[in-house]
């Protein structure tokens, strides 16, 4: 009897204590929300309460002022595009390195994806932002797509070899037999069986892209080649005391990161987990 | 028969174009924007190159000299150092605190997972702008106590911080994984033997969770050392250069000091420490994997 209640208090205590980090881990949401939603005069008095009034101009003059929808495009635009390439590219390669696994040549190539992994941006930043430049492909969203995938190369192609490893040979060699070529075998059978590691690499990439600071101010310097993490610093430079405007405009693209986390929360999870087991 | 023997080789030949061809796009785009510029990298940081003009003169190791008697790469390095000591220990802790109380599968854990790892969804950007203020108007306004981001001892703590809260949630669906995958059998055989809770931590999950360990280990040095996003949003390395990283320090060498040249030495100086410290640490917690 004794022994249970303590079990009782003990699992009351687990429960409370469990519901509490996770509110305390998202209640800085609270904040960019409700500082959204105030008025100057309203914020000057009253920081953490809900708003007395929903002031939705600042959501309004924000688009205007920061050119949001501009950024969002920009931001649109690389993430699928680089998204896209990669997972072409990418799925391509893991494939190929996957089965020639004992030539040497492709297998040095794995193995120095893997050591560019750790590879910091900035020992390749002065390089880079130098041939971008003679390239003509500084300011452009191109020259942005191009490097932020070649950075994501390695890492891709990590996650994806793995999964291919586990992908039987049998039904490539069917297909051998009965005379089709690589390509095709690679897109009509083996791509398909691949669908849940390319979901993963989409959602991990997209994530990363969309997310991308260290890359862009080094490339996209211009107001309109400006992503939405780039408006958001310089907008927030030029807005230091316009608070209620700023974080509206956090909140406007904290929203597309969300929806996508919300709705492929599997495909990040499995992804997060296979990968670092692998590590 | 020679004639079938060319044949053979033609298609072999043919065979191995079309194999590399699969390679072939992902390894040009990795090689013209990684590999080429990093080791283009390597003859710059001999010089004294500005960045901008047709001026470039050759200085040996100069530069390499130079940077450990330059008070501010001492100052960047000890600040990245502390960044990521404290990232790398809370985030860890915290994160296999949080997977012990929710890793049994249920839907009120599966919500406060999801809870949890959402800091990890948005940019290091938004993360930095938002803790400001909660350091400003919550942690000062309310609590009355200062922002570590004004004071010059507490601000790569406080930064740290922001990591922390956005990276705990990372390890914890690591460490969820492991947990979940350690055989049942064990428990039980703990129970039989009468472990108590903090035996069973010890003797039976923390050894099985030895390469999860590794792993966040591993990987988040690498994200530690390489900070750059928070400083840059939240105090732009201030007050004074009490907050400027390595990374923060060659972007600066670059467009704002125009000394490319030296911040390049600085760059490769780096991405050795970062090679170097990886392997150490990865290397003595495998050892340990077996030992636990």
């Amino acid at each position: 009897m004794m022994k249970s209640r303590g079990k009782n208090v003990g699992k009351f205590f687990h429960t409370i204590l469990k519901w509490l980090i996770g509110i305390i881990c998202i209640s800085p949401m609270y904040v960019a929300i409700i500082y959204s939603l105030k008025s100057k005069q309203e914020l000057a008095v009253n920081r953490f309460a809900l708003p007395e009034v929903l002031y939705w101009e600042n959501f309004s003059q924000g688009i205007v002022q920061s050119n949001f929808f501009n950024a969002l495009k920009n931001s649109f635009i690389t993430t699928s595009l680089a998204t896209i390439i990669l997972t072409v590219i990418c799925s391509m390669a893991s494939y190929i390195i996957a089965r020639k696994n004992n030539s040497k040549f492709y297998n040095s190539v794995y193995f120095i994806f893997v050591a560019a992994m750790i590879i910091p941006f900035q020992s390749i930043l002065t390089p880079l932002y130098i041939n971008l430049l003679r390239w003509g492909l500084v300011n452009s969203l191109i020259g942005f797509v191009l490097a932020k995938s070649g950075f994501q190369v390695a890492f891709t192609v990590l996650i994806i070899t793995g999964f291919v490893k586990s992908i039987p040979r049998e039904l490539e060699e069917a297909a051998n037999i009965d005379g089709a070529g690589l390509y095709r075998t690679y897109w009509q059978i083996i791509f398909p069986l691949m669908k849940p590691v390319i979901f993963t690499s989409v959602v991990l990439n997209a994530l990363n892209i969309w997310n991308d600071f260290q890359i862009s101010v080094t490339i996209l310097q211009k107001q309109s080649v400006r992503t939405l993490p780039l408006t958001q610093y310089f907008f927030f430079g030029e807005n230091n005391s316009e608070l209620g405007l700023a974080f509206a405009v956090f909140v406007l693209s904290m929203i597309p990161v969300l929806t996508l986390y919300l709705s492929l929360q599997k495909y990040i999870i499995s992804g997060i987990t296979s990968g670092a087991v692998k590590g | 028969m020679p004639r079938h023997r060319d044949c053979y080789g033609v298609i072999m030949k043919k065979k191995s174009i079309v194999e590399f061809s699969f390679l072939f796009p992902a390894l040009a785009l990795f090689i013209l924007f990684v590999l080429y510029p990093f080791i283009e990298g390597i003859p710059i940081s001999f010089t004294n190159w500005d960045g901008l003009s047709d001026n470039v003169k050759y200085v040996g190791f100069r530069n390499y000299v130079r940077m450990f008697s330059d008070r501010h790469f001492v100052n960047a390095t000890s600040n990245t150092l502390i960044f990521m000591v404290i990232e790398v220990v809370f985030s860890n802790l915290l994160g296999l605190f949080f997977a012990l109380l929710i890793a049994k599968p249920s839907r009120s854990n599966n919500i406060i997972r999801t809870m949890i790892f959402t800091p990890f969804c948005l940019s290091l950007l938004l993360s930095a702008y938002v803790w400001k203020y909660i350091y400003s108007d919550f942690f000062y306004g309310v609590l009355g106590i200062p922002s570590p981001l004004g004071d010059k001892k507490w601000v790569m703590a406080g930064l740290a911080n922001i990591a922390v809260w956005r990276d705990a949630g990372y390890c914890m669906v690591v460490y969820i994984a492991a947990i979940q995958g350690i055989s049942k059998e064990y428990y039980e055989v703990g129970d039989i033997e009468g472990c108590n809770i903090i035996q069973r931590f010890r003797y039976i999950t923390l050894p099985m969770i030895g390469p999860a360990i590794t792993a966040n280990v591993t990987l988040l040095l690498s994200w530690g050392m390489k900070v750059f996003d928070y400083p840059m949003a939240a105090t732009s390395g201030g007050p004074g250069r009490s907050s400027e990283t390595v990374a923060m320090l060659i972007y600066g060498n670059l467009f704002t000091y125009f000394k490319a040249g030296y911040g390049q030495a600085i760059a490769i100086v780096f991405t050795i420490s970062i090679f170097l410290l990886s392997f150490i640490v990865s290397y003595n917690l495998r050892k340990r994997e077996v030992e636990l």
